[in-house]
């Protein structure tokens, strides 16, 4: 399919190609079974501008937009989903900044956040707070000298390798929901320590961990936006960096479809490679035919923002649901297609479909990501549309 | 300023599959299907070499390469981690050359440039491994040269360099202007930058044939191919018995002795 991207687009999806293919895929399985975060690999994206793709050229940026970022983290999950969740989630962590941020607060932290030399984080889900975020239980009390911070945030990608984080926490408690704010939090900043790291099923070179302020004294400068909108930037920020997380889904599912394509082509059974046979061959054609489609839903809505449209709520949602599903299919399939040894930890397959699971999960789940484009269904008014 | 010349020769991708080489004994060819053509990896550490100096010091990176189908696409790739310029030396004439007649080639070429400090190839191409070019240019342009290098550093008009030997290295100066063939202990060609990889197609390309150049290459073949062709390789598997550990490890021994491995 043609996607009509720009020069630079085109050098951006290549250039992460190539790096995923040599750098990363030698060595991902190795990261997979240490649980290790790919440092080595943060550091190329780094040195290479592509932690920057959707960062204004004012903050050290190459100044294009979502689309951009999701052909990183597509190329980047084609080959490593950990990878492409611990780069896009840099990404997730300086959104909320970068859209309601002082100039102030984007020239201190967005040129270290463009150029790859810190890693940033985004925070909201508590042990009580998941897909009700409102739950929320972490404080910021103000005071003379600032806010302090208090409670614990959970399952926090990029947790302890960030140095930048994006703290929801409440302002003001008994407004709940309403009362939310957020706060830009450096690591190292006393009362701020991070717990458990979790053991996961996929992804498991990317860090999931806790987060822990007790006491934690920030700066007043350091609250995003004003106090009480917390929980609509974040509604915002989420709607805006799902694509990406549709980009992940959407880069496995491709890696996925290509080790299946590749695999039945070469394994001979009954005489023949067993692409030869019409119940594989139509499973390989549902399987392109999913990732195509999600591909084309994930840019669209990726073009949808980056032209500036105010609400896109829906499409959004869909390109993470439909992506995350034809990625948990895909990875299904292609598992079923390469038979005994798929399920083998010396073939690529297993840790894609372990992958695949979680991007169902996060970034809102898909029940609630469905609730969500049933409530824009209800409003919509079907006129000229 | 510097003028730091970088020779990079055009291969088949040393990486790929040996079953992807094929061998056409009666022409004394390799015949290569679907095998893309990269730069050669010790010309690579080359141009890495190249682009430290620059890093440290104010230089120009001039990139030529000979040969003939040249690949843009590929060759590109020096303009994109930070090369100023490339030359390429196309024509007919220039296929299949011997290492003196490529030597020769490049040195003519590196002659009409003028005015260079440093010239910079691989240790030996990915190819043919001979590893006699980059001494060659020097011959014929009467400059010194340092060979398998893993470290190059300017200092005040002079070139010091480590040279790799088998159990460690040397340390070697030498004036400029010199050449330096390095080795890939210097470490791997830096990926280009997405900056650079758009700035990149805006960088000079230049083109010179055999008569541009103003030379031929020499028409007799200093070196003569005989024979091209794939060994055979068998495999065979014995395995040594033994009633305990260490007669199973005295027969082994005695077995590879008996094969001169021992
Ligand atoms: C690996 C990993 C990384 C993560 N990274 C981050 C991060 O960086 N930052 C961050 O803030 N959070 C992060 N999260 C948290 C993640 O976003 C939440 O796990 C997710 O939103 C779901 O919340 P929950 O786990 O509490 O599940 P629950 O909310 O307890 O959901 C359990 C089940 O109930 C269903 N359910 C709940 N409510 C409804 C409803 N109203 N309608 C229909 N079904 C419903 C859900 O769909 C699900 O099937 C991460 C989680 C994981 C596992």
């Amino acid at each position: 399919m043609e996607y009509f991207l720009t020069e630079q687009q085109r050098e951006i999806k290549n250039l992460t190609r190539t790096i995923a293919e040599e750098k990363i895929l030698p060595v991902r399985a190795e990261l997979d079974e240490k649980e290790e975060f790919p440092w080595e690999i943060m550091k190329i994206l780094a040195d290479t501008d592509l932690f920057g793709v959707y960062i204004p050229e004012e903050y050290g940026g190459l100044g294009g937009g979502l689309l951009d970022l999701c052909l990183v983290v597509e190329e980047l999950s084609r080959v490593c989903s950990a990878v492409a969740v611990s780069y896009a989630a840099s990404a997730l962590g300086s959104f909320t900044l970068l859209e309601y941020g002082t100039e102030e607060q984007k020239r201190k932290y967005l040129l270290d956040i463009s150029s790859g030399r810190k890693l940033a984080a985004f925070a909201l889900t508590e042990a009580t707070a998941g897909s009700d975020a409102g739950a929320i239980k972490t404080t910021a009390t103000r005071t003379s000298d600032g806010y302090i911070l208090n409670g614990t945030k959970q399952f926090i990608t990029n947790g302890g390798e960030a140095e930048i984080y994006t703290i929801i926490a409440l302002t003001a408690k008994e407004r709940g929901a309403r009362g939310a704010s957020a706060f830009l939090v450096e690591k190292g900043t006393p009362g701020f320590s991070f717990g458990r790291k979790e053991k996961k099923l996929g992804i498991r070179a990317s860090a999931t961990r806790e987060l822990v302020f007790e006491d934690c004294l920030v700066p007043e400068e350091n609250i995003i936006g004003r106090e009480g909108i917390g929980f609509i930037m974040t509604m915002k920020l989420l709607d805006r960096s799902r694509p990406g997380l549709g980009a992940q889904a959407l880069g496995l599912a491709q890696g996925a479809l290509e080790a299946a394509v590749d695999y039945a082509r070469k394994r001979i059974q009954f005489g023949h490679p067993i692409i030869a046979q019409q119940a594989v061959q139509q499973m390989l054609a549902d399987m392109a035919t999913g990732v195509e489609a999600a591909r084309a839903l994930v840019y669209a809505t990726a073009r949808m923002i980056d032209s500036g449209a105010k609400n896109f709520t829906q499409e959004s949602a869909m390109s993470k649901v439909f992506a995350s599903d034809t990625a948990m299919k895909v990875t299904t399939d292609a598992m079923q297609i390469f038979g005994g040894v798929g399920y083998m930890r010396d073939y690529p397959i297993e840790k894609m479909f372990r992958d695949a699971k979680i991007t169902q999960i996060y970034e809102g789940t898909n029940q609630v990501l469905r609730n969500a484009i049933a409530f824009e269904l209800r409003k919509k008014k079907w006129v000229g549309d | 300023m510097v003028n730091i010349i970088v020779c990079i020769k055009q291969v088949f991708d040393p990486e790929a599959p040996a079953s992807a080489y094929k061998i056409d004994a009666e022409a004394k060819r390799v015949i290569l299907k679907g095998i893309p053509p990269v730069l050669s990896p010790f010309d690579e550490n080359a141009l890495e070499a190249a682009l430290r100096i620059k890093d440290a010091h104010d230089s120009k990176v001039t990139v030529l390469s000979v040969g003939r189908n040249l690949s843009k696409a590929v060759l590109m790739k020096s303009l994109a981690v930070g090369a100023d310029e490339l030359l390429l030396l196309e024509d007919g004439a220039f296929e299949e050359m011997d290492s003196y007649a490529t030597a020769f080639t490049l040195a003519s070429a590196i002659g009409k440039l003028g005015g260079y400090d440093l010239i910079l190839t691989g240790r030996e191409a990915a190819d043919t491994n001979a590893g006699t070019v980059g001494s060659g240019i020097a011959e014929i342009l009467g400059i010194p040269s340092i060979t398998i290098v893993r470290k190059v550093e300017l200092d005040d008009g002079k070139v010091i360099a480590e040279r790799v030997v088998s159990d460690g290295y040397e340390v070697i100066e030498t004036p400029l202007p010199s050449l330096i063939t390095v080795s890939n202990e210097l470490g791997e060609l830096r990926y280009a930058t997405v900056k650079e990889l758009v700035a990149s197609r805006n960088k000079p390309i230049m083109t010179w044939n055999a008569q541009e150049l103003g030379v031929e290459p020499p028409q007799v073949r200093q070196a003569r191919l005989l024979s091209l062709f794939i060994p055979q390789k068998e495999n065979r598997c014995e395995i040594v018995g033994g009633e305990t550990a260490e007669e199973m490890g005295a027969n082994l021994a005695l077995k590879l002795r008996a094969a001169q491995i021992l």
